[in-house]
């Protein structure tokens, strides 16, 4: 892993520089957040921000707080303390709903879809938050009940399309491969047209091709529908190619923040993380 | 072969989305409901149409309701039979106190009133979930039926504590409640209400509502991440549901019965509609009209086939034989078909439409 993370180094700089986004201001900053769990400390006075359109990547070792960094972003945890700051607005409490309405989305390291639903009731379900019909509409199903799951079926079929799940689009998502588990999750939440996407190793657990398509979907949703994306990933390889910046976590705490190139030299991080991972 | 959708090419979005895309569905829609309002009225005796025939619809109904919150939702539920008789007693109260109200709002203001009682019992589905909730409405089944067969306001103070439900017109002329409704205009009059009732369930399962319970019985983290609100969720569930419900109880009493009585909605009520949502498919609205046809019917087709091998003196033998089969069958059904008889069916419609190539 070290050697392989190594070889990188001699390539350009800006591995990424062909492609046509604009990184913009900061959408999202955490500011000196501390989550403990009874005496475990998961985060501790950790920083930094997430500019509009880029690929924000999250690294650590196992139990760095990786996760729990993503779930005080939503809203899941709330940290003793710190704060995180919104499009310029600090919020006291992120909760769950108010982050999805605020357009976050997000997927989990253990897939969680709804198992006994399709792919396609999966992905309708992530658009929930368009939906304006009322129930009484919906128990008719006439006005905006009726036009609205029109429309949105097409926008969903084209999330799925998109993501090459055609074939499963009728199939209970309980039934299908891991893999093809962890699209579907990436659809669902793409369905809310998310302004920042929270992916939590999306590739965990894929072989070489399957992270390949995985790596190709986080850069085209970045790409063409400029999404800010923060993900965490364990390979190394990955990381480096995709991401504009990197943090890194180690036992909670902030160890480095930089490009790839940056990080991949800090000898804090050779230390901590990649020499870790070489025993 | 005849079920072959061969050309059937749905051209849009809102082709696919209707509730049978199919053609072959659609005409066995048509035919179901003409044998329905056609044939059973023609053919049947007035025997038929109000010993098996209304149950059969008023269960549907209430399976319908106890599907939304058991099947859809997830939220398992012990007190249906309560939840039936808050109706029956709402019913009961409102058309007796307003008796130029019609009838037809008297069921749904009882099936209002039922979903705010099903709301407050459902109010502990905010913090426990599974075998507790099912204790927790196993509470209220007990409460509610104790409260009406005890508090002697619900019957108005009468002295049997039994009372026979007063007649109502749906139009003038046509009674159908208590005793002076004839079979026929009751049977319409219930089967009217349960085509609409159930095509209105249908069609919030399929939209943005039936996809948000679903959410939430299958993931409820996950669910509250997209910006489902889980009590809310959960707590419409339970008013759906009771209102369905509500007015099933109603029906019980005006249209079948003929009596309002509490101890006609005991616990084994509860777990008649349970078992009928487990065999005829967990989280489908056909399944509630399969499961309380086949849970109305197999003891009589039982009882017939015992009779016709010549075990005269059988009935002991058909109840013991009855319990024995209706518990494998829950039991085989919840482990390797949760959605029952509705996906059997499925399957089966599967089959036919690729028979006799099935390549
Ligand atoms: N809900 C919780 N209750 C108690 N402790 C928790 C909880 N969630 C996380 N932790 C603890 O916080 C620490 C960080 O966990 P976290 O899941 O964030 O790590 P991670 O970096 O995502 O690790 P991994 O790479 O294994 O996914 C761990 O020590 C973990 O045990
Ligand atoms: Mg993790």
């Amino acid at each position: 892993m070290d050697a392989d993370a190594h070889s990188h180094e001699p390539r350009a700089p800006e591995p990424r520089s062909g492609r046509a986004r604009a990184i913009g201001d900061v959408l999202l900053e955490v500011r000196n957040v501390t989550l403990r769990f009874g005496g475990v400390r998961a985060l501790s006075d950790v920083s930094f921000d997430i500019k509009r359109g880029e690929i924000r990547a999250i690294i650590g070792p196992n139990g760095a707080g990786k996760s729990s960094m993503l779930n005080v972003i939503n809203g899941f945890y709330q940290p003793q303390e710190g704060q995180i700051v919104f499009k310029g607005t600090p919020l006291k409490k992120m909760r769950p709903h108010f982050a999805a309405t605020q357009g976050i989305a997000r997927t989990f390291q253990n897939i969680a879809l709804f198992k006994g639903m399709s792919t396609l009731d999966n992905v309708m379900t992530g658009r929930m938050l368009k939906m304006q019909a009322s129930w009484f509409e919906q128990m008719l199903y006439v006005g905006r009940a009726k036009r609205e799951e029109i429309e949105h079926r097409r926008f969903c079929e084209d999330i799925i399309d998109f993501l090459e799940i055609q074939a499963v689009r009728r199939t209970p998502v309980g039934k299908l491969p891991y893999g093809l588990q962890k699209r579907v999750e990436l659809a669902r939440a793409l369905a809310a047209e998310p302004e920042l996407l929270l992916l939590d190793e999306p590739m965990a657990g894929m072989n070489v091709e399957e992270k390949e398509d995985m790596c190709r979907f986080v850069l085209d949703v970045n790409e063409e529908f400029n999404t800010t994306v923060a993900l965490i990933e364990h390979d190394m390889g990955v990381v480096m190619d995709i991401s504009d910046r990197v943090v890194v976590l180690d036992y909670g705490e902030l160890l480095a923040d930089g490009t790839p190139d940056e990080v991949k030299a800090d000898p804090e991080v050779i230390q901590a993380y990649l020499g870790v991972q070489h025993d | 072969m005849f079920y072959l959708e061969t050309g059937q090419y749905k051209t849009s979005y809102a082709k696919d989305q209707q509730i049978f895309p199919l053609v072959q569905d659609r005409v066995g829609m048509v035919v179901i409901l003409l044998v329905a309002f056609v044939a059973i009225p023609l053919l049947s005796s007035n025997y038929w149409l109000s010993t098996i025939m209304l149950p059969f619809l008023i269960y549907s109904l209430a399976a319908i309701g106890l599907n939304i919150l058991t099947g859809y939702a997830g939220q398992l539920s012990l007190g249906t039979g309560g939840f039936m008789a808050t109706g029956a007693f709402a019913a009961y109260k409102l058309t007796t106190a307003f008796p130029e109200l019609h009838f037809v709002l008297v069921l749904i203001l009882a099936g209002v009133i039922t979903a705010f009682v099903g709301v407050l019992f459902g109010l502990p589905s905010l913090r426990i979930k599974g075998f507790y909730l099912a204790v927790a409405t196993l509470a209220a089944q007990f409460f509610l039926v104790w409260l009406y067969n005890k508090n002697p306001w619900f019957t108005n103070y009468s002295a049997s504590g039994v009372i026979s439900a007063p007649p109502r017109e749906v139009v003038p002329g046509v009674v159908v409640t208590g005793a002076s409704g004839t079979p026929e205009a009751k049977y319409y009059f219930v089967l009217v209400l349960v085509v609409v009732l159930a095509w209105m369930a249908k069609n919030m399962a399929r939209s943005k509502m039936g996809r948000a319970w679903m959410a939430i019985r299958d993931m409820d983290i996950a669910a509250e991440i997209i910006g489902i609100r889980p009590a809310a969720t959960k707590l419409t569930a339970f008013a759906v549901s009771s209102f369905y419900i509500g007015i099933a109880g109603a029906l019980w009493a005006f249209t079948y019965t003929g009596s309002v009585e509490a101890l006609a909605f005991e616990i084994n009520v509860s777990f008649d509609v349970l078992f009928m949502i487990i065999i005829g498919g967990l989280g489908t609205i056909l399944g509630g009209f399969l499961g309380a046809a086949f849970i109305i019917l197999f003891p009589i087709a039982l009882n017939q086939s015992l009779l016709a091998m010549g075990l005269q003196n059988a009935i002991e033998l058909a109840s013991h034989l009855e319990f024995m089969i209706m518990g494998a069958l829950i039991v085989t059904f919840l482990i390797l078909e949760p959605h029952g008889l509705a996906r059997l069916w499925q399957i089966f419609k599967q089959k036919l439409r690729t028979w006799p190539f099935p390549y």
